[in-house]
């Protein structure tokens, strides 16, 4: 598995092929006499707007303490939760419960649901 | 049937997305400032769309991907992030001009100004977003678009010399004016070939559920369709020539370019010109909005289906409110939708190579295409064209700034 190749980028999906997301950055553990080792997939938040300059990863992090939903640390899952590697990452957790869907909630419950004909998002 | 229904998925596209305002303004002005001379920019244009969007489809047919998608996997997002700045700005800017297409249109029916309209306007066409699933757009923007056809009638009947027609394929200068040549066909090559119908072909394959079986399906409607598209804009070039070249008029209004339908159809063109520039634009103001919220959507890894409730892909939804919403802004201020036609359609043209050339890496890249990927033939004609349509917008941008 090439790691920028195969899995930097890549669409997540939930256990309900639930879209979570890309992975914006990844963890790699470097121990002194161990192999370097991916720990966890991070998605979007600073990590995203890092690779493209550090300031805009700032940025990011300051507006989103301005607007938005409260979250202090960004969504990291444990790499030993990723049950597949191809078209997409598949992922064994639930898309609402990691937080990746925060944003989406946040939007759907503060603008889309008070527009009519907006629909709940807790219909399936 | 379930596939041969699917050859709406391209007259739509044709439909809504070639004939619009872009092509049809470049076409009349083309056609009333120079003749036939410009109608081999058409066949250009055409051709290389055709193309350009056959490997859209075969893309999502064999890799399940859109072109969005692959484009963020492949080279990462900081690229991505360069190109999604430059596409939206410039799809942004083309809605800006659709919505303006309908606004004249409904200005030219009712008597009522364009920038009373630029908001009930763009309410509508978030509305049918909003409501509307992606086969209601899809068939419902088909079937009004038919309407166009009548531009090919008015062409017939004003009795073009076909000969000249013939030979204005072949591509060639004019004595003067060269510049404004120039500009000319850099636009229809932009209103030609748009990006953002790549976008939504390929959304719409992946809504549509494609797979490898659909690869000679969809050779059949990219041919078709954009052949079908290329066959309009030249009927318009056609009249313009005929209608408006011999009074010395230039098309910087509608009531203007209306005029190419009415010479040829006293009684019923006016009302023709406008429900088809009605209909058109509004196919295409749909599927802008739908390929800027692709877009993001796909980029960033969120839901997104025009056929989900708008809750369930709240961020798709959120992007297409604030973008038609936005679009409507100059309208209302009364910019001048013909002048955001002209800038749109050359910046297009001008940034076809963000678009086209990291397309054709992805086209030629066997992880995601196997054996299915591009032949020389076909990444020779989208190369050489997409280089052609940017040295001459990098040559006679500037130029026309110069010149006024």
């Amino acid at each position: 598995m090439h790691l920028i190749r195969d899995v930097l980028d890549k669409q997540l999906v939930d256990r309900q092929d639930c879209n979570m997301g890309r992975a914006s950055g990844l963890i790699v553990h470097l121990g002194e006499s161990t192999q370097p080792r991916l720990t966890h997939v991070v998605i979007g938040g600073p990590a995203l707007w890092m690779r493209i300059h550090p300031s805009l990863g700032k940025l990011s992090t300051k507006l989103a303490r301005l607007w938005g939903p409260k979250r202090k640390e960004p969504v990291k899952i444990p790499w030993s939760r990723v049950k597949t590697v191809g078209k997409d990452l598949k992922l064994d957790v639930d898309a609402k419960e990691s937080g990746a869907l925060d944003w989406e909630l946040w939007i759907a419950r503060h603008i889309i649901e008070r527009i009519p004909g907006g629909g709940s998002e807790e219909e399936e | 049937m379930k596939k041969i229904l699917q050859l709406t998925l391209g007259i739509v596209t044709s439909v809504g997305g070639f004939l619009e305002i872009g092509s049809v303004t470049t076409a009349a002005q083309a056609g009333a400032r120079f003749g036939y001379q410009l109608l081999w920019v058409i066949l250009l244009g055409t051709v290389c769309l055709i193309f350009l969007i056959e490997m859209a489809g075969r893309l999502a047919a064999v890799s399940k991907h859109t072109i969005v998608d692959a484009m963020r996997e492949r080279f990462g997002f900081p690229f991505f992030f360069f190109v999604l700045i430059g596409m939206v700005i410039v799809a942004f800017l083309v809605l800006v001009a659709e919505l303006g297409g309908i606004a004249f249109a409904l200005q030219i029916l009712t008597g009522i100004r364009f920038p009373w309209w630029a908001l009930p306007v763009s309410l509508l066409v978030w509305l049918l977003m909003w409501k509307g699933t992606f086969s209601l757009i899809e068939n419902g923007a088909s079937l009004l678009g038919l309407v166009t056809i009548s531009f090919v009638v008015a062409a017939f009947k004003l009795g073009p010399d076909w000969s000249s027609v013939g030979a204005s394929l072949v591509p060639t200068l004019p004595d003067s004016d060269k510049a404004n040549y120039g500009f000319i066909a850099v636009s229809i090559l932009g209103a030609s070939i748009s990006p953002y119908l790549m976008y939504f072909y390929s959304s719409g394959a992946i809504e549509d559920k494609w797979d490898r079986s659909y690869i000679p399906m969809n050779r059949i409607i990219a041919g078709s369709g954009m052949t079908f598209g290329g066959f309009l804009s030249m009927a318009v070039l056609v009249a313009a020539a005929l209608a408006l070249r011999p009074k010395g008029l230039q098309v910087d209004t509608f009531p203007q370019a209306a005029l190419l339908m009415t010479t040829a159809l006293p009684r019923w063109g006016f009302y023709l010109f406008a429900l088809s520039m009605l209909f058109a634009c509004f196919g295409a103001a749909l599927e802008i909005s739908l390929a800027i919220a692709y877009f993001f959507a796909q980029g960033f890894g969120w839901n997104w289906s025009e056929d989900l409730q708008p809750s369930q892909d709240a961020r798709f939804a959120f992007v297409y409110t604030i973008i038609i919403l936005l679009a409507a802004v100059p309208l209302m201020l009364r910019v001048d939708p013909i002048k955001v036609t002209m800038v749109s359609m050359a910046l297009t043209s001008a940034t076809l190579p963000l678009a086209i050339v990291p397309f054709l890496f992805l086209m030629n890249d066997p992880l995601y295409l196997g054996k299915h990927r591009n032949g020389w033939i076909s990444n020779t004609v989208v190369a050489i064209v997409i280089l052609l349509s940017f040295v001459l917008a990098v040559i006679s941008i500037p130029l026309q700034i110069i010149g006024g």
